[in-house]
């Protein structure tokens, strides 16, 4: 798989996109999974701070990827 | 590619929604909360004839065992009191945001209990002396617990850096007049901008120049101009960095962050900077919130111990000036527009638009409590004159808020050490660090210049 894949912060601040990584499977937003994944950041900032808005880790393309960007690779989680 | 991990649906309930929920999901709204919540309630008491006081006890300047024993066997069920409302509205904090209160609360009993050691080592005159102030003590002695001899790593839950200093902030605000941020912030955005669009390009372009990722570059390069880990955390996410991204550039801003706390204060002394001026020179060039406070609240208790002109709080207002109203509040615009760049320029993506919503999103909230508190104690003190405010306003009401807020930045300056474990942190690597180090240097020359020649006579007579 290719590192530079459609990644992008997409659609209007409420109107999240169907492929939204906010709601993908390889999605990790949880603030405790990312200071634990980030050493140090807790340190002098926090993964609860606002600056960081919903952004979270993609495990697909190991980036860190804002929660509204619409990925080419989604993949819904199961229910 | 790499692995891929199974679905946690536990972690998946817990995600952060980006919308109302915001309001006690994140720190910032919660630093809100309780700075203004104290505000609040100091001026109730004020206005029915009591005061907060009583709660916002502090150890005594001392210089024998004697007054020092004296002032704890007076004051004792004050401070019992005192963490008794802090366990209490940080319980509260923190459990909504998702911290467990059976690790929080004997984390925080712990972090009290070194706070009030570091709080009277602070205040022995003896120390002070020898330029041990209270911001150095608790950083050392953070460092050296967590980093000798070592602390579970659940205890992080009563650490919170930021969450500390932002409450912090917003009590300053407080005790800073509306019209003096009106008065003294074009100067700080106008010096700030100067110097974020020129550290931000140097660190950006060495990067690239040495072959870096452009993603890595503008991760470190926002790290150096606007806001440290915090910028650096916001802009990796903005423009799709991957995921070492961040962790390299957090080691970076650590080491240097953490080293300027020890010297630029103390260069600054060196140089006989007066205290406002020295805090502006630290609000331009140190690179995160909770390590300039450190920084410029040693250098006003350094000005000060050393009969330089100016007071302890110029230093810590310049600081709050350049850094929190000049710097930090770009953050969200920093994102946007390398979030455009990033998607036009480095990785097409046809028909794909940046959200413009990130410039709320990621801007840092606490610093609209910070100016509410002022705007609160500025119109709620109108009336009184000098005297009067000096008489029964500022000992019944502001001066306890300042001790409150100064216990907040204790905790912080605490946690700080308490949280970094330098050798968990990721290998910065030696392109990274250099091309953030020549940022950093430039940083700090045209910063010196800005504050100590350029602006000089606006900063050294900061609140006179």
């Amino acid at each position: 798989m290719s590192a530079e894949l459609p990644l992008a912060d997409a659609g209007p601040a409420r109107a999240w996109p169907k492929r939204a990584c906010r709601s993908c499977a390889h999605f990790r937003d949880d603030p405790d999974y990312l200071e634990a994944e980030l050493p140090g950041l807790s340190s002098l900032s926090s993964a609860r701070a606002a600056v960081r808005a919903a952004d979270g880790l993609c495990l697909y393309h190991d980036r860190f990827v804002s929660a509204h960007s619409d990925c080419a690779d989604f993949a819904p989680q199961a229910r | 590619m790499s692995r891929v991990e199974p679905i946690d649906h536990n972690r998946a309930a817990v995600r952060q929604s980006a919308g109302w929920d915001e309001l006690w999901r994140k720190e910032d709204w919660w630093a809100i909360w309780l700075g203004l919540g104290i505000v609040l309630l100091g001026y109730v008491l004020f206005a029915n004839g009591s005061s907060i006081k009583w709660l916002a006890v502090t150890p005594a300047k001392w210089t024998t065992f004697t007054q020092l024993s004296n002032d704890f066997s007076a004051n004792w069920l004050r401070y019992v009191g005192q963490f008794a409302a802090w366990l209490a509205v940080f319980s509260l904090a923190l459990s909504a945001l998702g911290h467990k209160a059976r690790e929080f609360i004997p984390s925080f009993i712990l972090l009290y209990l070194l706070s009030v050691g570091v709080f009277v080592i602070g205040q022995w005159q003896t120390a002070n002396y020898y330029g041990f102030e209270a911001p150095l003590v608790a950083l050392v002695a953070g460092l050296a617990i967590s980093n000798i001899a070592g602390l579970p790593r659940w205890l992080d839950s009563g650490f919170r850096v930021e969450f500390y200093i932002k409450t912090g902030i917003v009590l300053l605000g407080a005790t800073l007049p509306l019209t003096l941020i009106l008065w003294a912030g074009p100067v700080a955005i106008l010096q700030a901008s100067i110097i974020s669009l020129v550290t931000f390009f140097v660190i950006y372009f060495v990067a690239v120049k040495l072959g870096l990722d452009k993603r890595l570059a503008a991760t470190l390069g926002a790290g150096g101009a606007v806001c440290g880990v915090s910028a650096a955390i916001a802009i990796a996410g903005a423009v799709g960095a991957k995921k070492e991204y961040a962790p390299i550039a957090i080691t970076t801003v650590l080491i240097w962050a953490i080293a300027s706390i020890f010297v630029l204060p103390f260069v600054a002394l060196a140089l006989h900077l007066p205290a406002g001026v020295g805090g502006a020179w630290i609000g331009t060039s140190e690179f995160a919130d909770a390590a300039g406070f450190a920084a410029a609240q040693t250098y006003g208790d350094l000005a000060v111990h050393n009969g330089l002109p100016g007071t302890s709080d110029q230093a810590v207002f310049a600081f709050t000036l350049l850094k929190v109203v000049g710097r930090d509040v770009w953050i969200g615009i920093w994102a946007f527009v390398l979030a455009i760049v990033a998607t036009t320029r480095w990785e097409k993506v046809p028909g794909q638009k940046t959200n413009v919503g990130q410039i709320w999103w990621r801007f840092p909230k606490f610093i609209l409590g910070f100016v509410i508190a002022s705007a609160i104690v500025t119109l709620v003190t109108a009336d009184y004159s000098l005297a009067d405010f000096n008489k029964t306003v500022n000992p019944a009401f502001v001066a306890p808020i300042k001790d409150i807020r100064t216990w907040a930045f204790i905790f912080s300056f605490l946690s700080i050490g308490l949280t970094t474990r330098f050798r968990e942190l990721a290998k910065a690597g030696a392109k990274p660090f250099f091309a953030f180090s020549s940022g950093a240097i430039v940083n700090i020359a045209l910063g010196f210049v800005l504050s100590a020649v350029v602006f000089a006579q606006h900063w050294s007579n900061l609140v006179r």
